[in-house]
């Protein structure tokens, strides 16, 4: 068995996210975007790979959306309205919500503004949304008999997740686009340590790793603090939903602390809109938040008004905020117009603009005038800041995220080419993962888990209930040297437990699988179990006893009891470390037994002088492989002779 | 009521017969139980008792009688220990067969309980136990391993191995095991720590997060053991290991395993300075890169992803528990390095800017730390987000940069020009912490001489008044600048002091605010003494230019130098009068420390007024009376009875009174705190030589958590410890402690060696009820509650401490009543309503009230709380009478209260 991922989207490049994965039989299509920076055929995946048919929707089990971005969702409408895709589609409470927005305005910008030919209707988005199953955060859903998918939080945006999808053995994680460290008002990623054969996630970010986020905030605050001090107005063009809170939240809070009185504006329009979204999703903000919630709504902004035009030439500082986000046109756009033009003003860039709007204008280069266009020429002589605020988990988080899951395989996607092959070539060399950079229109295939179902033998499972573990000295393998060779010698002690390692796998004649314990194997194939043992017997005197009429009359029996118990205490003395019992007729340390030889031609005797009297006889003993040093080390202890051992005499007394 | 089996008569054999009928009732087991309880019941009867119950617990079906039956045979055991083998046996065997996880847990108990007791339970039996029992039970048998009494490397190994069990609890029970197995230390074997360690390492992989954060923690305390075991390199390699491996289980998902591992990180003794640079920088570093670590090969290189920038990406996790615990081990781990602290600074100025206020005072607090060590270097880049802290709107917080500000050393004329003016701004929006920033003004000013004198040449026209003559100083601005002055000759510079001396004399315009704001260093005349000798210092200036400096620092709180000193000459009194009592001079002794408390009363009265050190001393003086009275109980050849000294556990009681009392009012040096903690120590080793008085386990206890603080403080002020505690601690290595050893240390304690510092903190209160006497009484009514007005004044309570206001009526119960910190956030008087509940149905009452602040260290077992404070108090105040009257009097009704 194996799994097939088709990248229809997003393979070496940003944009249009789309793969269509086949496990054990089910395929799944993980997002379903559209590309930004093409207008042909390019825009939208080819869907034609799915299948050699028309029919979409034989071919794909379920379609799922990570989060409402339309390099993820966008195209959807076109797809199950045009394709004529009509099973199930799952995203998440907000972005079943807040896509529709997404795509709608999208719509109204290609077809008003551009003037384009409509690729998709509002009808046609409406009643793509309502074939949307939404799910819940770490909702199982059980797609049918053998599919079973599962969101987790992915921080990034409003209502972003990963998704878990498990057919059978066989489980994957999709990550869509996530953050691994958490923003003001978004948590970071988070899930559990699951059991993977792949893992595909995105890789923007693949060899930048980001500093601490403080600094950026810091940066931020910093210059805003500074414009407004020194009386001026500070622009900041921002997208909806996202950066506009997040800002927002840090100027709100700090404003809050310093009790500055300079008044904030949020522009009307999508924003107040989107705020009232992330009002009513308070469950999938930042932890924070959550717990602030309880008190008051962080989103009901304390310091924050409401702007209106007529406010543009107040006098007096204030920071606005305002849509959209690269001054393309807009409301930005005209406050622009009005405010770049004061050396007191600051203008607040995201960090990436297209190129031809007035925000890409401004990065590149110091500018000192912008033509918006022939007739009209603005003088820029206000400060220009660039954010640098990512909802985009860094390479860093990245390979956290694989570190943590540590999935069979991995495969990259939504990135550029060169620095996903590098971030390759690392995850190979320090996780050990194999990883794959497929390009659009390309199939991987990884092999996939399967268990085999057996039967156990019921001797198997008593031995497993109870434990029975096992320490051994473990030889230090190749590869994992955890310390300077010279120092550290070797050898560690492990601990094992046999009642999971240790078992016998048969294939019983109608060819099924049975389990059985070591002890029945003997049975089974009728032979004897066979043991090697050591054995060494010797003469030992071990008590000097006083002699009197009281020990000629002791009995052989107590005797031995006797020098038994003599022999004990002094081991117990002698080899603290080790486990020694005694079972009255023999003294057991470990695998070593010793017991007073009664025989007269013992097999195991060795020859030496010796003389019968009382306080000595033949210690015969006997020990498996394992304890070899330690039997040795007793029968030296044993065979020295140790003067003014009376102890038998003294406790007679 | 019946004779229970007095003379084993009828009775007897009637309960016998009861018991040995087929069915217990719960009756039958009520009057079993009455009878084993009976020290006079006959043996025979108890015997035959015995042999009913473990019949029925062999036989008996019902879980309500089992567990009656367990519970008795339990007390039989306890009561007549002979038989406990026998019972120990027969419960043993009920616990392995029976099937219901409560009764076997209860039959575990019951076992472990006799075991406790008597040398029953050998190592082996415990095994078998473990093996042999249901997961449920086994999961109770480790976490009640402590309970029988095994050999540790026993326990060790059972441990161990069941930390490879199939069910994730019991290995979190078997990892729990070995963390307090590490703790008492029983274990040296250098392989088997290693062993241990390894699968702790192991284990923090595992699926199961409760397992991960009890594999967090061994690996940590195993890890530490590792690293002591080893000798020279080996023992930083080992750090550094268990390092690296506690910083990558800092990026595990869940928040409870990264903060077990930062409290993990923040325990770290000895790591390797490159190693620390990296967990402040997600980047790997070139250090990382070149990996110059001695015999490490490129180990670390290949980990060093997993852990680097494990402190930010703590510090700026989404849980305030997290970076609560990061910046908590950030803080202990500046202290391992100076180069580490210099870069930390950089993350700590940003958590500054943290929305939990938890966090933003942790951060400034291990600012204050790295002051203390002189590793602070603030950088014009953290001004803006630290001097904002000033106006931040919490006073908590704006106190902790004040703290920082006093005790930093600034590096250059910039930084020091941008906190003066920070402070002037916090003035200018904070108008109730004026005298608080004029302090931090004057201890900048002393701190940072050369950079005052240039700061005042050059707005020295701003405070010189305007040409129509008037002096702004009122102006926030001017009084700051003037306060910064007048403390810049304080700074010991060789060269003599620039500051235009008319400042001098507008200076002494604003005495009063000065004053206060110098309430701790010193009073308003030497003050007015000080500043009236600087403005005259321009004419002596011609005449001897040369030791003008000098002079001016003599003046520095010149009669709080004097009383230091005199009260210092009189604490080098103490080890002379302690030898006197060692020796059985008594009387001697005593006679000499009433000199002292007269020279004390004279110190007390001069104009100064009682400062934190005469109260202090006051105290100390009490102390050692006592110590002395107690010390010729000890005297062989002295008979005490000559001696009016009063009853032993008396005077043990008042010296544990007094020990709490100036170990909590008062906050010190660390020279000061040690000293009374020694005193403690020597209190607690009367109370361990005298088992008749108090409980030794407890008192043993608490004398080795003092003990601990003590060597705290010594490795952290870098002192040798006394012979009185080294002796001490030999004590607390070997148990049970030996008497011999207890005289030994008793006979080492000394007083000598002490010397008071100077900088004294006193927490004190003033308590008063306004307008009320005997003659005016409050009115109440019977049975209702009733409003105390009172008015407090309170000096130097520390942040963190609670106060309580206790109220009692003659003997009747006390009641408690917390006061909110926010009462005295801002200011350190204020006025309450305090609402008495239970007013007694009388005519007439008085009340007594007074202030307590809770202790940290000592807790109230919850018993005896009742909902009042969970430390023990100590007053700050003596108890007021307030009066009550549920008649209106005459004059109250005359004035219409």
């Amino acid at each position: 068995m194996a799994i097939d991922c088709l990248v229809l989207g997003a393979g070496q490049e940003v944009g249009k996210s789309c793969a269509v994965v086949t496990i054990n039989g089910k395929r799944i299509m993980f997002d379903c975007g559209m590309h930004m920076g093409h207008l042909d055929h390019r825009r939208y995946p080819d869907f034609s790979l799915i299948s050699s048919s028309d029919d979409s929707n034989g071919a794909l089990d379920c379609v799922i959306i990570t989060h409402f971005h339309l390099d993820h969702v966008g195209a959807l409408p076109y797809f199950t309205e045009v394709r004529g895709y009509g099973g199930p589609i799952y995203m998440t409470y907000p972005t079943k919500a807040l896509s529709p927005l997404m795509l709608e305005d999208y719509r109204k910008v290609m077809v008003e503004r551009r003037g384009e030919e409509e690729q998709f209707t509002s009808d046609h988005i409406a009643n793509c949304m309502k074939k949307v199953i939404a799910v819940d955060l770490k909702q199982t859903i059980q797609v049918d008999k053998d599919l079973q998918i599962r969101a987790y939080y992915a921080g990034h945006v409003l209502g972003a997740a990963m998704f878990y999808a498990k057919v059978g053995d066989t489980a994957l994680v999709y990550t869509g686009d996530y953050n691994m460290t958490p923003d003001r008002h978004l948590g970071a990623a988070q899930i559990d340590r699951l059991q993977l054969d792949l893992l595909i996630t995105e890789s923007t970010y693949a060899t930048t790793v980001r500093d601490s986020k403080y600094a950026r905030e810091r940066e931020f605050i910093q210059a805003v603090h500074k414009c407004v001090t020194g009386g001026g107005k500070v622009l900041i063009p921002t997208f909806a939903l996202g950066r506009a809170q997040e800002l927002c939240i840090l100027l709100d809070d700090y404003w809050e602390r310093m009790s500055i009185k300079v008044p904030i504006y949020f522009a009307a329009g999508l924003t107040i809109q989107a705020n009232m979204y992330y009002k009513m999703l308070i469950n999938w903000t930042s932890q924070k938040i959550k717990e602030t919630y309880a008190t008051h709504n962080p989103f009901n902004f304390k310091n924050v008004h409401k702007f209106e035009r007529s406010m543009i030439n107040d006098p007096g500082p204030c920071v606005l905020f305002a849509t959209p986000g690269m001054i393309s046109g807009g409301f930005s756009l005209e406050v622009f117009k009005h405010w770049a033009p004061s050396e007191k003003n600051l203008i607040m860039l995201p960090g990436y603009c297209v190129a031809g709007t007035v925000g890409h204008k401004l990065m590149s280069g110091k500018a000192t005038s912008v033509d918006l266009d022939k007739d009209t020429r603005i003088d820029v002589r206000c400060k220009i800041h660039q954010l640098s605020f990512s909802p985009h988990t860094d390479s860093k988080g990245i390979m956290d995220l694989v570190r943590f899951l540590s999935p069979k395989h991995v495969i990259l996607v939504h990135g550029e080419k060169p620095k996903m092959a590098s971030l390759k070539a690392k995850i190979e060399s320090e996780l050990k993962i194999p990883s794959y950079v497929p390009c659009n229109n390309e199939t991987v295939s990884v092999p996939s888990t399967h268990y085999l179902k057996a039967d156990a033998s019921s001797a198997f499972l008593r031995a497993c209930s109870s434990p029975n573990f096992e320490f051994s000295k473990r030889h230090r393998e190749e590869g994992e040297n955890l310390g300077s060779e010279g120092t550290e010698l070797n050898s560690r002690l492990q601990v094992n437990d046999e009642r999971v390692n240790h078992g016998i796998l048969i294939l019983e004649g109608t060819k099924k699988v049975k389990l059985m314990h070591q002890d029945e194997l003997p049975l089974l194939l009728g032979k004897e179990k066979h043991v090697i043992e050591y054995a060494y017997c010797s003469y030992t005197r071990l008590i000097e006893v006083e002699k009197n009429e009281d020990t000629s009359v002791t009995s052989a029996t107590e005797m031995r009891s006797n020098l038994l118990r003599v022999l004990l205490s002094r081991l117990s003395r002698e080899h603290q470390e080790e486990t020694i019992q005694d079972f009255g007729e023999y003294i057991q340390v470990n695998s070593v037994q010793i017991r007073v030889c009664d025989k007269d031609s013992c097999p195991y005797r060795i020859k030496g002088s010796h003389e019968n009297g009382p306080g000595s006889a033949f210690l015969c003993l006997s020990w498996s492989a394992g304890d070899e040093e330690l039997a040795w080390n007793i029968i030296a202890s044993i065979e020295t002779p140790q003067p003014g051992h009376l102890l038998l005499g003294s406790e007679r007394q | 009521m019946e004779q229970p089996a007095t003379s084993s008569g009828e009775p007897s054999q009637a309960s016998s017969a009861d018991a040995s009928d087929e069915t217990l009732t719960r009756h039958t087991l009520t009057s079993l139980r009455s009878l084993i309880i009976n020290p006079s019941s006959p043996v025979s009867l108890i015997n035959s008792i015995l042999e009913t119950l473990t019949r029925h617990l062999r036989l008996s079906r019902d879980s309500l009688i089992l567990h009656h039956i367990l519970s008795l045979l339990a007390e039989l055991a306890h009561r007549s220990p002979d038989r406990s083998a026998v019972i120990f046996q027969a419960v043993r065997s009920f616990s392995l067969s029976t099937e219901s996880p409560p009764l076997a847990a209860e039959s575990l108990d019951t076992l472990a309980s006799i075991s406790e007791n008597e040398e029953i339970c050998d190592g082996s039996f415990f095994v078998s136990l473990c093996f042999d029992s249901l997961p449920p039970s086994r999961l109770w048998l480790l976490k009640n391993a402590g309970r029988f009494r095994v050999r540790p490397y026993l326990l060790f190994t059972v441990f161990l191995g069941f930390t490879r069990d199939p069910y994730p609890y019991v290995r979190k029970a078997a990892l729990d095991g070995l963390i307090s197995l590490s703790r008492s230390g029983a274990i040296e074997d250098h392989s088997l720590i290693k062993g241990c360690y390894h699968r702790a390492v192991e284990l923090s992989g595992d699926s199961e997060a409760c397992v991960r954060v009890a594999a967090v923690q061994t690996v940590s305390e195993w890890g530490q053991m590792l690293a002591a075991s080893a000798h020279g390199m080996d023992r930083m390699k080992w750090s550094n290991e268990v390092f690296i491996k506690l910083c990558s289980m800092a990026r595990d998902m869940r928040v409870d395993v990264r903060v077990a591992a930062f409290n993990a990180i923040e325990k770290t003794k000895m790591v390797s300075v490159g190693l620390l640079l990296q967990t402040l920088s997600k980047k790997v570093l070139d250090i990382m890169k070149e990996s110059n670590y001695p015999g490490q090969g490129s180990r670390e290189q290949k980990e060093a992803f997993a852990f680097s920038g494990a402190l930010v990406h703590g510090l700026e996790d989404e849980y305030h528990e997290v970076r609560d615990a990061a910046c908590c081990s950030m803080q202990k781990l500046t202290a391992l390095s100076s180069q580490f602290s210099g870069e930390a600074i950089n993350l700590l100025t940003d958590m500054l800017n943290d929305d939990s206020m938890a966090v933003r005072l942790h951060a400034l607090e291990t600012m204050q730390m790295m002051a203390n060590r002189g590793h602070l270097s603030l950088k014009v880049l953290h001004m803006h987000m630290f001097l904002g802290s000033l106006t931040d709107s919490s006073s908590l917080i704006r106190d902790a940069v004040r703290q920082v500000l006093k005790s930093v050393k600034l590096q250059n004329m910039e930084l020091f020009r941008l906190s003066v003016y920070g402070l002037i701004e916090s003035m200018k929006s904070y108008h109730q912490d004026e005298i608080k920033n004029l302090s931090v003004l004057f201890n900048l000013g002393r701190n940072h001489g050369r950079f005052t004198e240039s700061l005042i040449t050059k707005v020295f026209n701003e405070i010189e008044p305007a040409s129509d003559g008037k002096l702004g100083f009122d102006n926030a601005r001017v009084s700051a600048f003037l306060m910064l002055a007048i403390a810049a000759p304080l700074c010991h510079v060789k060269n003599r002091c620039k500051i235009p001396v008319p400042i001098f004399s507008y200076a002494v315009t604003m005495l009063g605010r000065i004053s206060s704001a110098l309430v701790d260093e010193a009073d308003q005349d030497t003050l007015l003494a000080y500043l009236t000798h600087c403005s005259r210092s321009s004419n002596d200036h011609e005449m001897h230019s040369g030791n003008l400096l000098p002079s001016h620092a003599k003046v520095q709180l010149e009669a709080d130098c004097q009383l230091l000193k005199s009260m210092n000459d009189m604490f080098s009194k103490m080890g002379s009068i302690w030898s006197a009592v060692k020796l059985g001079h008594i009387n001697k002794g005593l006679r000499t420390l009433r000199v002292c408390k007269g020279e004390l009363a004279i110190l007390a009265s001069e104009p100064s007024g009682i400062s934190a050190s005469v109260a202090f001393a006051e105290q100390y003086l009490r102390i050692v009376k006592l110590l002395s009275k107690i010390y010729i109980h000890f005297l062989p050849t002295v008979n005490y009875c000559n001696y009016r000294v009063g009853n032993l556990d008396l005077l043990l009681v008042k010296l544990e009174r007094r020990l709490r009392d100036i170990r909590h009012q008062f906050i010190g040096q660390p020279k000061e705190e040690l000293h009374i903690l020694e005193l403690i120590l020597f209190s607690y080793v009367v109370k361990l030589l005298l088992p008749e008085i108090c409980c030794c386990e407890i008192t043993m206890r608490k004398l080795s958590a003092v003990l601990f603080q003590v060597e705290h403080l010594q490795e952290e002020a870098c002192m040798k410890p006394s012979s009185f505690v080294s002796e001490l601690e030999k004590i607390t290595a070997s148990t049970p402690c030996h008497p011999s050893l207890l005289r030994k240390a008793f006979s080492h304690f000394s007083l000598e060696k002490f010397e008071l510092s100077g900088r004294l903190e006193y927490a004190s209160a003033e308590l008063t009820v306004p307008g009320n006497n005997s003659e005016n009484p409050l009115y109440f009514v019977c049975g209702m509650p009733v409003a105390i007005p009172i008015k407090v004044k309170l000096g130097s309570i520390p942040r963190q401490r609670r106060l309580w206001l206790k109220m009692t009526i003659g003997e009747e119960p006390t009641e408690f009543l917390y006061l909110d910190t926010k009462l005295y956030a801002d200011s350190t008087r204020f006025s309450y309503s305090a609402p008495f509940y239970r007013t007694p149905k009388v005519l007439s009452f008085t009340l007594r009230i007074s202030i307590g602040m809770e202790c940290m260290s000592e807790i109230i077992d919850a018993a005896s709380r009742c909902g009042g404070p969970r430390y023990e108090l100590t007053f700050l105040t003596p108890e007021m009478d307030a009066y009550l009257s549920s008649e209106k009097s005459i004059h109250s009704l005359g004035t219409g209260v």
